[in-house]
């Protein structure tokens, strides 16, 4: 069966600093994997090498056995991969349901001109994410972080998505919201969403994932379940400073 | 689109609001509602650019004034018909459009604003020093064609552009394009990241800027029946466009029109207590004032206030809902 997402060999380098050294991973459709390591170790580089923000120095991505490392960002995620930010990126001026509309908008200008929003597509997916009807309306700077990241999920689900890439998805909630997000996870990886998570929580993660790779210096260290991968030594060792 | 009767019937109000105007008013005040005309088509030409997508233009004149010189030069200097004439400087201030979008692949904030800052400086220089025998050099050209002549039907000739220039706009920022542009103006990454592509969507947004400005500049040169250089490139009319967009409500395209007369009659009304330069400090200390207590515009004031009478004021305003 053809992967969801397979990277090989993907090297990339800023100046003189090696950001991620040959690094190779395989995610099948619908599996969920973590992508852990300390501060530094690239693991947002490798996403945004991933979406085409920045492009690698060597090596190659393929999503569903489509080598995606020419497109432009726009292209990938009409591929069909999307991501989230650590620090949530909403447009500030607009409701919930206009920052979901942009995600659902075709890129095409005549498109844009002709074709209407689609109002119940939009308030569809708010509420799957958890959002209330009284939230719709509201803006970004009248909403919790944990809400921010809702909206993030959501205007990511509404570009279509079947790879989502969330980055420190858990950092800044309260425990009742990291609860809610993961409720929400597990009922997207019901639905059939391919996940690659990034979490430096790490009790949040485990119950998320199926498989775990570990990075250190752009390099990967560890990979396997959950429990072996934090049994490893060199894990322990870079990730959780102990031997 | 989301079209309400309400819209509509209050775009029809104001048309024959406008076009009703000669009939009650002097030819004095009929030439300061000309430039008001004019004043807020080349706001609503910056607002379209610079409103939405953030990206902030100090060159607008450079746009105004390709269409403007085009239409003069072929008019006077190679006896082209103005119906040809017109639609060719919109063509080249499309083309300056596209000379101006691209400093804005690489470079945004004050960094882009300074270079199409340059843009009108350049231009400047160029009309006075390149071929003065077709653009008339420092001195300008006069005895272009004119398309209408008396105040009541030039008035009429720039209503008419400026309502359709501005009700088009408006219809257009209403689809989900506006919606994109205006993205566009509050997180670019995040546009991108949402599978859109920016580049596709400056483009639209500086061709459709230039577009406007074309039209704008070439139907008033042939009202003036002149052009001057020292006028038309100037830093004041540069910030008279841009204050009017902002003062009006910047992003909202009747902002800017309400903008663009507003800041012409309160010039014309203090004209006669400070007939020097000095009204420009009570103009920009108005202007100042207003955008300290209202950084969203008249339109937002006026928005506040129908609210208000309406008696819903507390109701959350919907989606896309503002005038």
């Amino acid at each position: 069966m053809t992967p969801a997402l397979k990277i090989s060999n993907l090297v990339k380098k800023f100046g003189g600093l090696v950001a991620t050294n040959d690094l190779s991973l395989v995610i099948e459709d619908q599996q969920s994997v973590g992508l852990i390591g300390p501060n530094g170790a690239g693991k947002t580089t490798v996403f945004a090498q991933i979406m085409g923000e920045h492009r690698q120095t060597s090596g190659s991505i393929e999503l569903y056995g489509h080598e995606i490392s020419n497109d432009t960002t726009p292209e990938r995620i009409r591929r069909g991969v999307s991501r989230t930010y650590q620090v949530p990126r909403p447009f500030t001026d607009m409701n919930v349901l206009e920052n979901i509309r942009v995600g659902m908008m075709p890129n095409n200008i005549w498109k844009m001109i002709t074709s209407p929003p689609r109002h119940s597509r939009e308030t569809e997916i708010a509420l799957s994410v958890g959002f209330a009807k009284a939230d719709l309306t509201k803006t970004p700077g009248e909403l919790s972080m944990g809400d921010l990241r809702k909206l993030e999920m959501a205007r990511t689900i509404a570009t279509g998505t079947k790879v989502m890439l969330l980055d420190e998805v858990f950092a800044g909630l309260t425990v009742a919201e990291i609860a809610q997000i993961t409720t929400l996870i597990q009922s997207m990886r019901k639905d059939g969403m391919t996940f690659l998570i990034v979490s430096h929580d790490l009790k949040a993660l485990e119950p998320l994932v199926d498989s775990v790779i570990a990075i250190n210096y752009g390099r990967k260290i560890a990979e396997g379940s959950f429990s072996d991968v934090m049994n490893d030594s060199a894990v322990r060792s870079s990730y959780l400073g102990a031997a | 689109m989301n079209l309400r009767w309400t819209h509509l019937a209050m775009w029809l109000a104001f048309v024959c609001l406008m076009m009703a105007i000669p009939e009650f008013v002097s030819k004095g005040t009929l030439r300061t509602l000309i430039f008001a005309n004019f004043l807020a088509i080349f706001a609503i030409s910056w607002d379209v650019l610079s409103g939405r997508t953030g990206y902030i233009s100090f060159g607008h004149p450079f746009l105004i004034g390709i269409g403007a010189y085009t239409s003069a030069i072929l008019t006077k200097r190679f006896d082209v018909p103005i119906e040809y004439a017109i639609p060719a400087a919109v063509l080249m201030t499309m083309v300056g459009g596209i000379i101006v979008f691209l400093p804005a692949l690489r470079i945004k904030g004050s960094y882009f604003a300074l270079v199409t800052l340059a843009f009108m400086e350049l231009m400047y220089q160029l009309v006075q020093v390149i071929r003065p025998d077709l653009t008339g050099g420092t001195r300008g050209m006069s005895g272009v064609q004119t398309l209408t002549r008396g105040a009541v039907n030039g008035y009429y000739m720039s209503v008419s552009l400026m309502l359709a220039i501005a009700f088009s706009m408006w219809l257009l920022m209403r689809t989900q394009l506006g919606t994109a542009l205006s993205a566009v103006g509050m997180n670019e990454e995040s546009v991108r990241g949402s599978g859109l592509s920016t580049t596709k969507l400056k483009l639209f947004a500086f061709l459709t800027s230039a577009f406007v400005a074309g039209l704008g500049g070439a139907f008033y040169v042939h009202y003036l029946g002149s052009i001057a250089p020292r006028a038309l490139f100037d830093i004041n009319f540069l910030f008279t466009i841009i204050v009017a967009a902002l003062i009006g409500g910047a992003s909202t395209i009747i902002g800017p029109m309400l903008g663009a007369f507003f800041l012409t009659f309160l010039l014309e009304f203090l004209r006669p207590y400070l007939p020097g330069a000095e009204r420009y400090f009570i103009y920009g200390t108005i202007a100042l004032l207003l955008y300290m207590y209202e950084p969203k515009g008249l339109i937002a004031i006026i928005d506040k206030y129908w609210q208000r009478t309406r008696g819903t004021f507390a109701r959350k305003q919907e989606p896309g809902e503002s005038l």
